[in-house]
């Protein structure tokens, strides 16, 4: 059967609007976040079980799908548990960025003044310095480990919810209904977190699908230059790190992992527009 | 505008200031260099004495006060690793650097404005979607990946190019492509949508109405008001820059900043860290003041701003 | 007028500046300027003015929103606590106020029931059990149905959003209730239906109201006193029925002239010449005269203070309120 009689017969087992590239994307990310979350019944080895036997095996070998590296190692196992450790860290650290960025945001509406100059100030300093240079510095002095790594991506793109938290919230205040709360007599805890909050909720998620996958980006780029996750632990980035060395004589070893991070990136932008368009009440 | 100027600059300041800050609190309250430097089995007076003769024995804030005097002299210390000037050893390694940005940059704004501007006056062309299909992949394949595959077509597979090292302008091919092609559809998507919002306004179907030829109305309307924002895009992208050498400089053993950075940062080689990050930072405030400045000239607007 | 004293106002000013251009020149803006007046329990005070009159600025002051730059307010005889301490917070269970803009002034995302009842919750009003009931009835006090409690603010129409501003206002039963301009943005056959319910409500509960509108026609309506603004200072003010019969300030007789009486000709009316006021360029002397038709030298030099034409009145005018001794504080 070709592949033009597949396709329009699938588009109708899609709900409505909902656009293949899309479908694609939310299974792959399915997919992905199954991986994560059952990888200890899906890997068909430990990740650090070496066969001597068959070292630098090929894709295809029975029993190692997707080959060995150069120990021994089943790659299929290392990279369900690399999709695991990758996207903890990024959730992880999606999360702390949001908190982080929004408290700050809401803190800089709601006192102005100085404690406003110097959230901005702290925007400003973090534009001023890549932030895969500044991460370089503290990990390699501190030493990494993993919750200092979930830390400090915590750090990344806390800028944006912040100043998206903080103008959301001074319109708000301005002449809306947060200034009619406070009027009611509300805590400044009630107007934030009852109001505040909610109304700028789904503005700060589009935020987070962009936030996302260049977290992915970022601590794979730390883990391939060594300083992100250390060995024997293994995430996708540090994969391709180490499978570099080998990239004449057994390429899969650094492909696997770089093919996984480059579509899971892919499939957030294509569903995080689709969302974006969806939810952003800028948009609509 | 004198004002406009004078409150950049100041602000720039301020932001040098804070990355100094932080570059000395993170470097040295991190981890003991001494320790570092000697190794565990060296005795205790020989700690001391290297302690000593780095000033690292002094209080925290006297460091900190002599390092701000010492860098506004211009003196950023010594690397620990082979006693010379970190200085002279982060600028010996500047051209080697500029040697893939620049050509990079010129790649980027090169082709991808010029094809985010052809995309968007021929919407759904073969071009229009080679300009997004490259957008999305260079936002989501990252730049390790990009060079590894480029060195497993190029030079594992075909054979035709070096697969690392530094010397001839070949041995440059592929780190710049590495680091340009991401940037490249980037900027090209960007512009495309900037150039598609202008065309829209009302002010260019009124050029349009009046008869002004097509032409003229792209160039005397559409581009001066396209550039607003894409200028912004162009002074955010020379951080990206700068990471992305780090990380090509790396796969591709190229002797520049980046490369440097990453073995200063394993050996612990505190003044060489410290004057890079300084210099980086240097780069993006003053291309940052660079943008806000042109940002005036463009849009005349923002100069008039109030401050209040 | 044997009812106690609840809103006092004593010399209020509040300036705005703003900084224009490169060269940094602050410009003043005098918002509200030396305004006092008095308010008893359970009478209404309307406050007239055009746009940029400050009315609504002096409105937010007597709620101790906006802070007074000189004067003060007494409430029920005491000075208003800060904006947003703990004391000020408590307050707002006996001063509320009703927004011009009722679908900004709620929240899209909560239904109107949850919102009449957060007064309730904030101020401890009533055990949680009793609050839903509480809630319904205050619902069928403005004209409510009760089933409407489920529905979101855009789901309702423009008067029915304003319904449930007043009834969230009313849910702590305050001693005042300031409007700012609370029919302005709803339809013209919308806006009777309101007024009325505010009247009603008013008289129902002994409600000390100020009302601020820029159409005298609604305020006569509801108005005990009328006090009318011109540029941030009260001109005149006085008991309703006489502003309306016998205005004194030639600002109000233009204002009273230009409601349309039946068998009055149209040609009667007093047209205003000149610039609408701009309170950043606020003329010399008698902010009015540029555009008084009974200007003398006098008004283009000095500040007319209140006087006392008769008891109960106050005119600030050079030419029509005599020489009559000034109001005193």
């Amino acid at each position: 059967m070709a592949l033009a009689d597949i396709l329009p017969r699938t588009r109708r087992l899609l709900p409505a609007g909902l656009p293949v590239s899309v479908a694609l994307s939310l299974f792959w990310l399915a997919a992905m976040l199954i991986c994560a979350a059952l990888a200890d019944l899906l890997r068909p080895y430990p990740i650090t079980r070496m066969d001597l036997a068959a070292r630098l095996a090929p894709p295809l070998t029975p029993h190692h799908w997707l080959g060995t590296d150069e120990l021994g190692r089943d790659v299929l196992s290392r990279l369900i548990q690399s999709v695991r450790v990758s996207l903890v860290i990024a959730f992880g650290a999606t999360i702390l960025s949001a908190v982080f960025g929004t408290t700050l945001g809401f803190l800089a509406a709601k006192a102005r003044g100085w404690v406003e100059h110097a959230v901005v100030m702290l925007a400003d300093f973090q534009a001023a310095l890549p932030f895969l240079i500044m991460a370089l510095a503290v990990l390699a002095f501190f030493g990494s480990s993993m919750p200092l790594l979930v830390g400090l991506m915590g750090f990344y793109g806390w800028e944006r919810y912040a100043r998206i938290a903080r103008g959301l919230a001074i319109s708000a205040g301005a002449q809306g209904y947060a200034a009619a709360v406070v009027q009611l007599g509300a805590s400044p805890a009630r107007v934030y977190l009852r109001h505040i909050l909610p109304n700028v909720a789904s503005t700060l998620i589009v935020s987070m699908t962009l936030t996302f996958p260049e977290i992915v980006l970022m601590e794979s780029g730390l883990s391939f230059l060594g300083l992100g996750v250390q060995p024997p632990e293994t995430s996708l980035g540090n994969m391709v790190g180490f499978g570099r060395d080998y990239l004449t004589t057994a390429p899969w070893i650094m492909l696997a992992p770089a093919v996984v991070i480059t579509l899971t990136t892919l499939s957030i932008s294509l569903a995080g527009d689709w969302l974006r368009d969806r939810l952003d009440p800028t948009i609509r | 505008m004198l004002r406009f100027v004078a409150l950049r600059l100041a602000r720039a300041l301020a932001t040098v200031i804070a990355v100094m800050t932080f570059a000395f609190v993170v470097l040295r309250l991190s981890g003991d260099p001494a320790q570092v430097m000697l190794g565990p089995d060296v005795p205790q007076e020989a700690v001391e004495a290297f302690r000593r003769s780095w000033g690292l024995d002094a209080p925290l804030w006297q460091q900190y006060l002599a390092y701000l005097g010492a860098i506004f002299r211009g003196d950023f210390g010594v690397s620990m690793r082979d006693h010379s000037p970190a200085l002279a050893l982060v600028l010996e390694r500047v051209p080697a650097t500029l040697q893939l940005t620049i050509p990079a940059l010129i790649l980027k704004l090169g082709l991808g404005i010029p094809a985010g501007v052809y995309a968007a006056l021929h919407r759904d062309s073969l071009i229009d979607r080679g300009v997004i299909l490259l957008a999305v992949a260079g936002f989501t394949i990252p730049s390790f990946v990009l060079g590894l595959v480029l060195v497993l077509i190029f030079a594992v597979t075909l054979g035709v190019l070096p697969s690392g090292g530094s010397g001839t302008w070949v041995h440059g091919i592929l780190p710049t492509l590495t680091i340009s092609i991401g940037g490249i559809g980037v900027l090209a998507r960007f512009s495309r949508s900037a150039m598609i919002e202008v065309m829209g306004q009302p002010y260019i179907r009124t050029a349009a109405a009046k008869g002004v030829k097509w032409r003229n109305v792209v160039r005397g309307h559409a581009l001066p008001n396209a550039a607003v924002p894409i200028v912004t895009l162009v002074g955010f992208m020379v951080g990206s820059l700068i990471a992305g050498a780090v990380v090509v400089e790396t796969i591709f053993s190229w002797p520049g900043i980046g490369r440097l950075l990453i073995v200063s940062v394993s050996n612990r080689d505190l003044a060489v860290v410290q004057c890079i990050l300084l210099l980086i930072a240097a780069v993006m405030v003053v291309s940052n003041l660079v943008v806000d400045l042109l940002y005036g000239a463009l849009d005349p607007r923002l100069r008039a701003q109030p401050t209040t | 007028m044997s009812r106690p004293l609840l809103l006092e106002a004593r010399d209020l000013v509040r300036i705005y500046r703003s900084r224009r251009g490169l060269t940094g020149a602050v410009t003043e803006v005098r918002a509200v300027d030396e305004v006092s007046l008095k308010l008893r329990a359970g009478e209404t005070l309307g406050i007239v003015g055009e746009s940029g009159s400050g009315k609504s600025t002096l409105g937010r002051m007597l709620l101790g929103l906006d802070p007074a730059q000189g004067g003060t307010v007494l409430f029920e005889g005491m000075p208003l606590p800060r904006f947003g301490t703990p004391i000020w917070r408590r307050l707002r269970s006996r001063m509320q106020m009703v927004w011009q803009d009722p679908l900004s002034a709620l929240d899209r995302r909560l239904t109107v029931a949850a919102q009449i009842r957060e007064p309730l919750d904030i101020h401890r009003i009533g055990t949680p059990e009793e609050r839903p009931a509480r809630t319904a009835s205050l619902m069928t006090a403005v004209g409510l149905r009760a089933d409407q409690g489920g529905r979101y603010p855009h789901e309702l129409s423009g008067g029915q959003r304003q319904r449930v501003v007043i009834a969230r206002a009313l849910a702590t039963n305050p001693a005042l209730l300031v409007c700012d301009e609370p029919v302005s943005a709803l339809d013209v056959s919308i806006q009777a239906q309101v007024v009325n319910l505010l009247r009603d409500l008013q008289g129902q509960k002994g409600l000390g109201m100020v009302f601020i509108s820029h159409d005298l026609k609604v305020v006569r309506n509801l108005a005990d006193r009328v006090a009318v603004m011109y540029l941030g200072r009260i001109v005149e003010e006085g008991p309703a029925e006489q502003i309306f019969a016998e205005p004194r300030h030639p600002y109000t007789q233009a204002l009273v002239s230009s409601i349309p009486v039946p068998g009055r000709p149209l040609d009667a009316r007093i047209l205003l010449q000149g610039e609408p006021p701009n309170p950043a360029a606020r003329p010399p002397g008698c902010a009015f005269h540029p555009r008084c038709p009974l200007a003398q030298g006098l008004c283009r030099t000095r500040v007319p203070a209140l006087r006392v034409p008769e008891p109960g009145r106050a005119v600030a005018c050079h030419v029509t309120a005599g020489a009559q001794s000034p109001v005193a504080a």
